[in-house]
């Protein structure tokens, strides 16, 4: 038993070194980054809000939003030397309504320079079919089809004088097939690195276009209705997520 | 030598306090006969415990989920029908709004894979946001009805005891719900105990039974009862309902319908995802001489060109002996179930 005991103690003791050995290496602090979305109109590159009238370049037809928002999912930087920093639990939903909401952060991202952001338009399948979450994929949150398993991974509803009712109502998703809406984009931040040392500021500035969902698709007075997975919302979104692109890093 | 003692009396009483625990586990858990294959449901993350249970079952009863709170769960799923409708067509919601498809009956659901008569359901906890949410059911937006329980200050306790102190959340509700649902296990009919070799089938029950497994077995799948595919079983098109072909926008899927269990089926008529047949007889003349061809009718209905199930008079009261065999008293009048 006593001979146990010490065997224990010797060991506690080296592992003990070992571990505040590592900490004093580290000097750098990890610290928060933070994707931001920032929202324009068209190729001219206009200003985009909700609840004012637009006219959209292609279609010509006038449009007002009421809400606009999307999911932003399983984030991953990558560093310098080439490994990944995955951050857990990382679904947001950007909804234009919701100020501060355009912008995803990402905790304690350990110190060093990052080369690309990795992340994931939409929702995986496997959070779409595996039951009850919570947090951005709470199924309050209103995006979650109860008839139907799975995500409204962008959703885009308004106002149109041209539509058949007045109004258009473009709820894209499906986790599945051929049609499946959720996809991973990477971009490089070219020649500056992102640097993350605890308090520093690091952010990366993305520029979407809500304009482009209609990019080659029908004017609203034919189609502007679509709140099923199909073909059509796997055209949108892809048409809208293809468009998003870098546009800065905040050091 | 006295702190020994207490030392040990210490150790003792954590290891029976746990062994205690532990035995509480077991005696609350599902239990299910040797002869059904393993759950589909492994309850992950949502720890199944009798509170939670317990809560799971006050909310099925409950009308506050409704946004009038006249409709609960048990309006539409009653466990003297095998939580089935009482015996409707179609369901009356909240303002007494008909749905536009049967209540499917209620159990071993932990087994299920898909929900719904079309199968658009892929989970068991998200099941409730469905009637929760749909106009002509309980019409209740989701944080409404989570607020309401927040509200609640005998839920919010239950709620804390179950889940630890944090408001209620809509996974908490979902958690808890799934607990009860899955808990519902049918497996004590007379055809289980048959299988358990506790009683004897009567000569024509018996004969029932090989029919069943040489004509409806393909789909109806012992011990559940069925394979949960979806198929198209013949009955003539009555209205737009497309089924399968709503979730997968496939045509070759249009007007399929979730295989239903047939335990407990002599206490759930009418039948059918829209309710049409009335009794098991008109069932049986639908299979034998009334299927209606469908381009995407299940070829296991169709032999040599002749669609149908081939059944004489004879066959069909023995077919009909065999499924009342199904009927399980135990779990339609077992307490732990009820409000
Ligand atoms: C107004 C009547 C009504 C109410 C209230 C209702 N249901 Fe249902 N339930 C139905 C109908 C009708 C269906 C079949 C719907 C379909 O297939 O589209 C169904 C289907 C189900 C199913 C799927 C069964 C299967 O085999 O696929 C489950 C599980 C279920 N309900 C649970 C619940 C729970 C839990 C509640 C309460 C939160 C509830 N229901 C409230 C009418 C109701
Ligand atoms: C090819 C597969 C298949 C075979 C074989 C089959 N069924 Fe079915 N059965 C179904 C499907 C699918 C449904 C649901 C159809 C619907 O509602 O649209 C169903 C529904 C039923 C129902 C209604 C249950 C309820 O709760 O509403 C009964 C009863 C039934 N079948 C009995 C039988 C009997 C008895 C046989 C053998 C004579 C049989 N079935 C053979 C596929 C099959």
């Amino acid at each position: 038993m006593k001979f146990l005991n010490s065997i224990l103690i010797v060991f506690t003791l080296i592992f003990l070194t070992f571990t505040s050995c590592k900490k004093d290496e580290e000097q750098a602090k990890p610290g928060n980054v933070t994707i931001e979305f920032d929202h324009v109109w068209g190729s001219t590159e206009g200003e985009f809000s909700l609840n004012s009238e637009l006219t959209h370049p292609m279609l010509g037809e006038k449009m007002t939003f009421t809400t606009f928002k999307y999911y932003v999912s399983n984030v991953r930087l990558k560093a310098k030397d080439g490994s990944y920093y995955t951050m857990p639990e990382s679904y947001f939903i950007v909804d234009a309504d919701v100020s501060g909401s355009n912008k995803a952060v990402i905790p304690n991202v350990p110190a060093g320079e990052y080369t690309d952001v990795e992340l994931m338009f939409g929702v995986d399948s496997t959070r779409c079919s595996s039951g009850a979450q919570t947090g951005a994929l709470d199924p309050a949150k209103g995006l979650f089809w109860s008839w139907n398993s799975g995500y409204i991974m962008v959703k885009a509803e308004g106002k149109a004088p041209t539509a058949a009712d007045g109004s258009f109502a473009f709820h894209l998703g499906g986790f599945k097939g051929v049609n499946k809406v959720q996809t991973t984009k990477s971009y490089n931040f070219g020649s500056t690195a992102l640097v993350v040392d605890g308090d520093r500021e690091a952010e990366i500035h993305m520029v979407a276009n809500p304009a482009r969902l209609w990019h080659g698709a029908e004017k609203l007075a034919v189609k502007s209705v679509n709140t099923m997975p199909n073909a059509l919302a796997k055209s949108m979104s892809t048409n809208f997520y293809d468009a998003v692109r870098f546009d800065h890093i905040h050091n | 030598m006295m702190k020994r003692i207490i030392f040990l009396l210490f150790f003792t009483m954590i290891w029976s306090y746990s062994c205690q625990n532990d035995q509480d586990e077991l005696d609350f858990g599902l239990t299910y006969p040797d002869y059904f294959p393993a759950p589909h449901y492994q309850f992950g993350k949502n720890t199944l415990t009798k509170e939670g249970f317990e809560l799971g079952r006050s909310l099925f009863f409950d009308p506050i989920l409704s946004l009038d709170s006249t409709i609960s769960c048990a309006s539409c799923h009653a466990q003297g029908h095998a939580f089935a409708d009482h015996n409707v067509a179609l369901s009356k919601g909240i303002y007494d709004l008909a749905g536009t498809r049967n209540s499917p009956s209620m159990f071993n659901l932990a087994w299920q894979p898909i929900f719904m008569w079309d199968g658009g359901i892929n989970h068991i906890e998200v099941m409730p946001l469905a009637p929760i949410t749909n106009p002509v059911e309980m019409g209740q937006d989701m944080n409404t009805a989570i607020q309401k329980l927040n509200n609640n200050p005998s839920y919010s306790n239950r709620f804390r005891k179950v889940f630890g102190e944090k408001p209620i959340e809509s996974q908490q509700l979902f958690y808890a719900l799934a607990q009860y649902m899955s808990m519902l296990v049918s497996a004590d009919s007379k055809y289980d105990k048959y299988r358990q070799g506790k009683v004897e089938l009567t000569l024509d029950e018996g004969d029932g039974l090989q029919i069943f497994r040489a004509k409806c077995a393909s789909c109806h799948k012992e011990p559940l009862f069925t394979d949960y595919s979806l198929r198209n079983n013949g009955l003539e098109i009555l209205n737009d309902d497309l089924g399968y072909g709503r979730i997968t926008l496939d045509t070759t899927d249009n007007h399929k319908f979730k295989v239903p269990s047939l335990r407990n089926v002599a206490l759930t008529y009418p039948y059918m995802h829209d309710g049409r047949f009335r009794t098991l007889d008109q069932v049986l003349d639908h299979y034998s001489n009334g299927l209606v061809y469908h381009t995407n009718i299940d070829p296991l209905l169709v032999q040599n060109n002749i669609i149908g199930i081939p059944l004489n008079n004879d066959e069909k009261q023995k077919l009909k002996a065999f499924l009342n065999t199904l009927s399980d008293y135990t779990f339609i009048s077992n307490p732990l179930y009820s409000e």
